[in-house]
């Protein structure tokens, strides 16, 4: 539905998004996730035709916006950042102008505009003018106004910024139901909220695209990585046979208060090694000094581990972060 | 066309439920109210009234000096919010989003304003009922006079819809807009301030005082339509292109 290639955008001296690829497929549901001022609006903005790209090429549902942006703009229901609406307007006056805009047929108008409504739960607020709705309304409204013409293909950028937990996880819920029948894009600095809503993530940092992938495969991208060990280990002997692995060092040590000779520690590894080859070394030194091995389990990070991980750039020069990029595209 | 007509239909609505349109009609009223009201009774304390002038004459004609100073006012203060507003508030990213070209987004929100315009225009029709009451009214004079103030205001309200893209403050169009509109005015009032020549001919070209003057005696005059028209056209093309000009900002 969506293919970017090398997309690049430039407000005069600052650079927002350069060389970004990537590709959405049919019915997929996928995070657009960075921190704040990555480049996540511009990009969308650029997919949604608001912006025009500096370079690169952008198609849509099979249309290149440059060529045919009306095209591209008919197959897909945009929801700008902090749902701008026009205030003075009635919630149902507003969705029929807006199927209206969208080319809806005469006929179809009135039961697209309904179940817009219905699926964004604003049909009970048919009637008030937009200027008395609370913050949490106008974004279901913005939401309603992006489905409005039944697109195949959704870009909302940050549906849940602004709202209280319990609204969170009714937009949340309610974008998962939409992904069922069509593809969704949606942004967000909120990871919890890609982990819950989307199948795929594509992280940018400082408009670089910094690593694309499943939720798990994201996961796995740590650094450093680490191994939690419960052993049986009645000398407390561990310490000094894992000493001997190089590039594993213990960051916490347990044992168990009934039973005092079973011990849980937990391991960091250097990410520049392999954690399969390292588990071995570690299992046949353990073994070695007598030492019971109960369980090796490999942590999985969190995707706030990765993230930060991705996103963080004090010791990091622009060089390094482009080659994660390189790495990380297909 | 879809979209030209869902923006002009929005436009026109979004101009009449918020005061704006409202509160412009009652100002504007109130002044021409006034203006109709010393005309008619310095006519009636005349001894005499010779043919070719009378009250609407005067009012749309030898007096229109006041009546375009309303204009410069009501003109100004009707275009500043058309697409500052859509701007500041961030509706213009749904606006642009959706499958419209500029071009009818542009001529929609100005063919609305053209409306409203007319509108406000409309209820000073009874000041040409209450003149027959009492006379023989002209309405050759009549239809050439409105189709004068309707071409003013299409060359002023396209400036005015230029400015408002210009900016995102309202207050900056509205200056913007007084700015641009009053020395166009001014530049007709050259007419009476230089000597005969080429520049003097320029400024009788573009008077707006002297087109109401020929337009209220009936004389319909080309020139002043073509360059009402190119004004309007001129301002609606260079407001299409600023509108595009933002997919690049």
């Amino acid at each position: 539905m969506i293919e970017v290639s090398e997309l690049t955008k430039d407000y005069g001296t600052v650079v927002a998004v350069r060389g970004v690829s990537f590709s959405v497929g049919k019915g997929e549901v996928v995070g657009f996730l960075g921190p704040n001022g990555a480049g996540k609006s511009t990009t969308l903005r650029v997919l949604a035709g608001f912006l025009g790209a500096t370079s690169g090429r952008v198609r849509i549902a099979g249309h290149d916006i440059a060529e045919a942006p009306l095209e591209a703009r008919r197959a897909l229901g945009y929801m700008p950042e902090n749902a701008p609406l026009y205030t003075e307007m009635r919630v149902g006056e507003y969705l029929t102008f807006r199927a209206r805009l969208k080319e809806v047929p005469r006929g179809k108008r009135v039961s697209f505009v309904g179940s817009a409504m219905e699926r964004a739960g604003v049909t009970h607020m048919a009637g008030t003018v937009i200027s008395h709705l609370s913050k949490g309304y106008r974004q279901r409204v913005a939401l309603a106004d992006a489905l409005v013409s039944n697109p195949p293909l959704l870009i909302l950028d940050e549906p849940t910024a602004g709202l209280d937990p319990n609204q969170i996880r009714e937009v949340r819920a309610l974008v998962k139901d939409l992904g069922s029948d069509r593809t969704v894009l949606l942004s967000t600095h909120i990871l919890s909220e890609v982990e819950a809503t989307c199948e795929r993530a594509i992280v940018i940092d400082r408009g670089l695209l910094v690593a694309e992938g499943t939720i798990d495969e994201l996961r796995t991208r740590q650094k450093s990585s680490g191994l939690s060990l419960r052993l049986r280990d009645p000398n407390a002997a561990a310490e000094a046979a894992i000493a001997a692995v190089s590039g594993v060092s213990v960051a916490s040590a347990e044992t168990d208060e009934t039973a005092p000779d079973r011990r849980t520690l937990r391991l960091t590894v250097d990410s520049a090694l392999k954690t399969e080859l390292v588990t071995e070394k570690l299992v046949q030194a353990l073994t070695g000094a007598g030492i019971g091995i109960h369980a090796v389990v490999p942590e999985l990070a969190t995707l706030e581990q990765v993230f930060s991980a991705l996103t963080r750039h004090e010791q990091e020069t622009d060089n390094t972060v482009a080659s994660v990029t390189n790495v990380a595209r297909p | 066309m879809n979209g030209f007509l869902a923006v002009y239909r929005r436009e026109v609505l979004s101009l009449w439920v918020t005061p704006l349109a409202w509160v412009l009609l009652t100002v504007f009223l109130l002044l021409q109210g006034a203006i109709f009201y010393s005309i008619v009774t310095h006519f009636t304390s005349m001894a005499e009234a010779s043919v070719d002038t009378g009250p609407l004459q005067a009012y749309f004609g030898q007096e229109s000096i006041f009546l375009l100073m309303t204009l410069l006012l009501v003109c100004p203060a009707l275009t500043m919010r058309v697409f500052a507003e859509e701007r500041r508030s961030g509706t213009i990213e749904a606006l642009l989003t959706a499958p419209v070209t500029p071009a009818s987004v542009v001529l929609g929100k100005y063919t609305a304003l053209l409306t409203t315009y007319a509108l406000i225009w409309a209820p000073t029709l009874l000041y040409v009922v209450i003149l027959r009451k009492t006379g023989v009214v002209d309405w050759g004079v009549v239809g050439s006079s409105y189709l004068g103030l309707l071409g003013i205001g299409a060359a002023y309200l396209s400036v005015g819809t230029l400015m408002s893209a210009m900016t995102k403050s309202q207050l900056v169009a509205l200056l913007l807009t007084i700015f641009v509109e009053f020395g166009l005015f001014i530049l007709g009032v050259g007419e009476y301030i230089f000597d005969p020549g080429v520049f003097r001919d320029i400024c009788a070209h573009v008077s707006m005082m002297s087109q109401m003057e020929d337009f209220s005696k009936g004389i319909l005059d080309l020139r002043r339509i073509v360059f009402d028209g190119s004004v309007a056209a001129l301002g609606l093309f260079i407001t299409t292109r600023v509108v595009d000009s933002w997919r690049w900002g």
